[in-house]
């Protein structure tokens, strides 16, 4: 799976938590989910589900610690694909 | 060194389901789980739990600058509940941290403090949330979670 469609993946499952449209529209790498993106902390569980069940991955709770923004959660997505 | 954390409990209905598969383990202890499920209140429990977690991950993550989401490495313990009001203790990597919580019919709120004595040394004051410029007020701790705007001040 290309770099273009997996983020095309995961910003279809954040924009159901983002509270701000706006950071949802111009998304980069660098963009934090919850300072920038305003998804409420409990939601970013929901999150990590919606991610393991889009892409039949199973995100481990140390890559879990480490999913605060677009970037890391592109390359744990990444990751975990190549290790199937 | 403190921390706050509210949750609007019809905010919290609308916008997460605990009950779905995995919820609950990708964030609760072996031993929170069997909390949550061997009571009658178990959804009063999730979010008691949650705050406590949260408050005490914003006084640790203030301490040592760091940024995570492991809520699995953040175990609360010795909880003592009462009907309006309960108290425990948050293990995090080490770290001991106290807390007292508030339990009301639409909210939940924990205040989170590594020296005990400042659990009853700070002032909390819980509002409807509004843009006006509270943070001159100097908060030590803000919170905001639907209709909810809790400050923690020591």
């Amino acid at each position: 799976m290309n770099k273009e469609v997996l983020t095309e993946k995961l910003k279809a499952i954040i924009s159901t938590y983002a509270q701000d449209p706006a950071a949802l529209e111009n998304m980069t790498e660098s963009t934090d989910f919850i300072t920038d993106l305003k998804i409420n902390s409990a939601n970013l569980v929901d999150v990590v589900l919606d991610l393991e069940e889009a892409f039949d991955i199973v995100i481990d709770n140390q890559s879990m610690e480490r999913m605060l923004t677009v970037g890391t959660a592109l390359e744990i997505i990444e990751i975990k694909l190549s290790e199937k | 060194m403190i921390g706050n954390d509210i949750v609007d409990l019809n905010q919290a209905l609308k916008d997460s389901d605990w009950n779905r598969k995995d919820y609950l383990k990708k964030i609760f202890t072996a031993e929170e789980q069997f909390m949550i499920s061997s009571g009658t209140c178990s959804n009063l429990l999730v979010w008691l739990l949650w705050t406590m977690k949260e408050s005490a991950y914003k006084v640790h993550a203030r301490k040592f600058k760091l940024r995570e989401f492991a809520p699995l490495k953040i175990s609360c313990r010795n909880l003592i509940v009462h009907e309006h009001h309960a108290i425990g203790e948050v293990n995090y990597d080490e770290e001991l941290y106290y807390t007292s919580s508030t339990l009301q019919t639409d909210y939940i709120h924990t205040l989170a403090a590594i020296d005990q004595t400042d659990l009853t040394l700070a002032k909390v004051m819980i509002s409807a949330y509004d843009t006006s410029d509270y943070r001159s007020t100097g908060p030590a701790s803000v919170s905001h979670h639907g209709k909810y705007l809790a400050l923690a001040y020591l």
